[in-house]
C-alpha cells in the first residue's frame, strides 16, 4: 500500500475493510451495486470474497440484508451513496437496525458537495440532519483517510448501529496515523480566543483554510472539528463558546438540522452566543463545481473567514 | 394441556391445541383493549406446526447457535407468536395478559430486544425477507446447517422490498430459507383481490426463481407436507403458500375485512368475541 494519504479516501476504505476482514472474519462489505464506487471491488471482493456480497440495485434489501447479518453476529458495512444511505433507506434503518438494535453500519458515500456531477437528485444535503434524527444511531464524518481508518477501526470494534460519511477521491492530508477517534470527541485543530469555528468531515479543510487567513489578519480562531455529529461534543462546543463569544459552524449540508442545528441546540440550552451557520441555505444540489456552489450558496473558505470577522466585531 | 405433554403429532390433541391458542390470543387481546386479531388467528396452525413438529429449538436456550431461525415479517400478528412461545416454555404464561400493557415485554409488534424465542424485530411491513435473507447467507457463508423461517403477509407482499429480498434469494441459491405467506385474502382496506391483487401469486414466486408449494393453512397433514417438500428442496428458496381465514374461529369477524383489528372497549364487547369462539370451553393458562 503506498502512503496513505496518497490514496483515494474509497480505496482507504476498502483496504481498511480488508484488514478489518482479516482481523475479524465477522466483518462484511455488503454493496448495492456501487461497489466500483465505493472502492470495495475488486479490492475487497476479489481479497475476500466470502465477506463480500453485492445486492444489486435495491438498497432497501441491502440495509436489512445487512440486519440479518447483524443478528448472526456479523459486522457488516452496507456503502452506497448519501442519498440513498439515508433518504431512500430511513424506514429501513430506522426500525430494522436502529429501533432493534442491529449492529450495522451505513456508509454514505459521496456526501453533500462531493456528489459532483451526478447533480441535484444525487446531491444529499440531508443525510446529516436525518440520520441524526434516530435514537440509538451514531453519525460520523472523518475528514481525511487517517481519521477515516481510525473511525472504521473503533466501529467494528462497537456494537453501535452507525452512519458513517465517506468522501470517495483523494483529498488533501489533515492528520496522520497518530489520530484516534472517539464518540462524542471533537478534535481542536486550532487554539484561538476570538471566534469558535466548528466543522465536520470534507469542510474541514476549508474551515483550517480558514483559520489562516485569519491568523493573518490577526483573528484568532479556536477551530474544532468534529467527526462525531452525534454524538457531539457539547463540553467542547460550551467550553469554546464561553471562550471566544461567538460561533460560526460549516458543513456540506443544509443548514436546517445538520451540524449547525446540533451546535444551536446545544448553545441555546447551555451558552447562548451568536451562531452563523454556513452550508446550504435549504436549497437542492446542482451539477456544479465545487468553487461555483460555494459562491452560490456563501459557504467556501473565504465566505468562512468573512463570516468569522462580522461576528467578532459584531463583540465589539 | 401445556406443551410439555404433547410429544408427538396427534390430530385431536393438536385441534384441542388449536382450539386454545385461538381462545388465548382473543382473550389477550380483548384485555389489552385492541388488537391486530385476524392475522393472529388465522396463523394458529402454522405456528403450531411450526413449533411442534418443524422447527429444531431449545426453548431453555432460545439463543442456541444451531437453532432453526424464525421471523414474522408480518409483525403485527405478534399474539399468535407470543402463545406458541409461551406454550413452549419460552417465558411465563402469565407474561401473555400483559400484551400491551404499560411496560410489558409482549408489545404489538414482534421485538427481539424483549421476546425471548423472537429472532428479529418485526413491524414496518416488508423488511422481514431481507433480514432473513442476512441470517440465511451468514448461515451459507458460515457453513452452518439451521435453517431460516420467514413468515410474510399477503397484504404486505404489497410492498416492493419483498420482490428486492426474492431476486436476492433466489440469486444466493439460499436453500436454506423457507418462507410462508399468509393468504388470508384480505388486507386492512378489504379484500386482497380488490385492493392489489396478488394473484398468480404462485407464478410470480415460481418466477422469482423460487420452488413455491400451496398448503391448506389449517390443515395439519396439508401444512406438514409442504414443510417436509421444502425442506428437501436444494439449490433455491422455498415459499409456502399456506391458505388461510383470516379471523378463523371467531365466527363475528372471521374472513371479514373488519378481522384486521378489533376495539374492544367494554365488557360487553369483550363478550361478544369471546363468546363468538368456535370453542368456548377453554381453560385459560393464566
Amino acid at each position: 500500500m503506498s502512503e496513505l494519504h496518497e490514496m483515494e479516501m474509497r480505496a482507504v476504505y476498502a483496504e481498511t475493510l480488508n484488514e478489518l476482514i482479516e482481523a475479524n472474519p465477522a466483518v462484511m462489505c455488503v454493496e448495492a451495486d456501487l461497489a466500483k464506487a465505493s472502492g470495495t471491488n475488486p479490492r475487497v471482493s476479489e481479497k475476500h470474497p466470502d465477506n463480500f456480497v453485492d445486492v444489486g440495485v435495491s438498497e432497501a434489501n441491502m440495509i436489512c440484508v445487512g440486519a440479518g447479518l447483524a443478528t448472526e453476529g456479523k459486522v457488516p458495512f452496507c456503502a452506497t451513496f448519501s442519498c440513498f444511505a439515508s433518504r431512500r433507506v430511513y424506514d429501513q434503518i430506522t426500525i430494522s437496525v436502529a429501533y432493534a438494535n442491529n449492529n450495522v453500519k451505513i456508509v454514505g458515500t459521496a456526501p453533500g458537495i462531493t456528489q459532483g456531477p451526478n447533480g441535484g437528485t444525487h446531491m444529499c444535503f440531508q443525510d446529516l440532519a436525518i440520520m441524526r434524527a434516530m435514537p440509538n444511531m451514531h453519525v460520523y464524518s472523518p475528514a481525511d483517510v487517517y481519521e477515516l481508518r481510525a473511525m472504521m477501526n473503533h466501529m467494528a470494534g462497537q456494537h453501535q448501529p452507525t452512519y458513517m460519511q465517506l468522501i470517495r477521491p483523494k483529498v488533501s492530508q489533515l492528520f496522520d496515523e497518530n489520530i484516534t477517534f472517539t464518540p462524542g470527541k471533537a478534535v481542536r485543530i486550532t487554539e484561538g480566543s476570538d471566534v469558535t469555528l466548528i466543522s465536520t468531515g470534507y469542510m474541514t479543510r476549508f474551515a483550517k483554510q480558514a483559520g489562516e487567513t485569519l491568523a493573518a489578519q490577526g483573528v484568532s480562531v479556536d477551530l474544532l472539528h468534529c467527526p462525531s455529529v452525534k454524538p457531539m461534543d457539547e463540553e467542547a462546543v460550551i467550553a469554546s463558546a464561553r471562550k471566544t463569544g461567538c460561533v460560526v459552524t460549516l458543513e456540506t449540508q443544509n443548514i436546517i438540522g445538520g451540524l449547525g442545528s446540533a451546535v444551536c441546540e446545544i448553545l441555546s440550552e447551555h451558552c447562548p452566543v451568536q451562531v452563523k451557520r454556513l452550508g446550504v441555505p435549504d436549497e437542492f444540489g446542482e451539477v456544479a463545481s465545487e468553487n461555483y456552489l460555494f459562491e452560490k450558496h456563501k459557504f467556501g473558505p473565504s465566505h468562512v473567514a468573512e463570516a468569522c470577522q462580522t461576528l467578532v466585531a459584531a463583540k465589539a | 394441556m401445556t406443551s410439555d405433554t404433547i410429544e408427538k403429532f396427534d390430530v385431536a390433541e393438536f385441534n384441542k391445541l388449536a382450539d386454545q391458542w385461538r381462545y388465548v390470543i382473543t382473550d389477550m387481546i380483548c384485555r389489552a383493549g385492541s388488537g391486530h386479531i385476524g392475522g393472529a388467528l388465522s396463523l394458529v396452525e402454522v405456528f403450531a406446526t411450526l413449533y411442534y413438529r418443524v422447527l429444531k429449538i431449545d426453548p431453555a436456550n432460545p439463543k442456541w447457535p444451531e437453532r432453526d431461525r424464525l421471523i414474522m415479517s408480518k409483525g403485527h400478528a405478534a399474539p399468535v407468536w407470543y402463545v406458541a412461545l409461551a406454550y413452549k416454555g419460552y417465558f411465563p404464561m402469565d407474561w401473555l395478559p400483559t400484551l400491551n400493557a404499560d411496560a410489558t415485554r409482549l408489545p404489538s409488534h414482534a421485538d427481539e430486544r424483549f421476546v425471548p424465542g423472537v429472532d428479529a424485530t418485526s413491524g414496518s411491513l416488508g423488511q422481514g425477507l431481507s433480514m432473513a435473507c442476512g441470517m440465511a447467507l451468514a448461515a451459507k457463508r458460515d457453513q452452518a446447517d439451521h435453517r431460516v423461517f420467514c413468515i410474510i403477509g399477503d397484504g404486505e407482499t404489497n410492498e416492493g422490498q419483498n420482490w428486492e429480498a426474492a431476486m436476492f434469494a433466489s440469486h444466493q441459491k439460499l436453500d436454506n430459507l423457507i418462507a410462508i405467506t399468509d393468504y388470508n385474502k384480505l388486507q386492512i382496506d378489504g379484500f386482497t383481490d380488490e385492493i392489489l391483487g396478488l394473484d398468480p401469486l404462485k407464478d410470480k414466486w415460481q418466477a422469482f426463481g423460487w420452488e413455491v408449494f400451496e398448503a391448506d393453512g389449517h390443515d395439519w397433514d396439508s401444512l406438514h407436507d409442504a414443510f417436509e417438500q421444502a425442506s428437501a428442496v436444494i439449490g433455491k428458496p422455498s415459499m409456502i403458500i399456506a391458505h388461510t381465514i383470516k379471523g378463523k374461529g371467531c365466527s363475528v369477524i372471521e374472513n371479514t375485512p373488519g378481522s384486521h383489528n378489533i376495539k374492544v372497549p367494554d365488557q360487553a364487547a369483550y363478550d361478544k368475541y369471546i363468546g363468538a369462539m368456535s370453542n368456548t370451553d377453554i381453560t385459560l393458562p393464566y
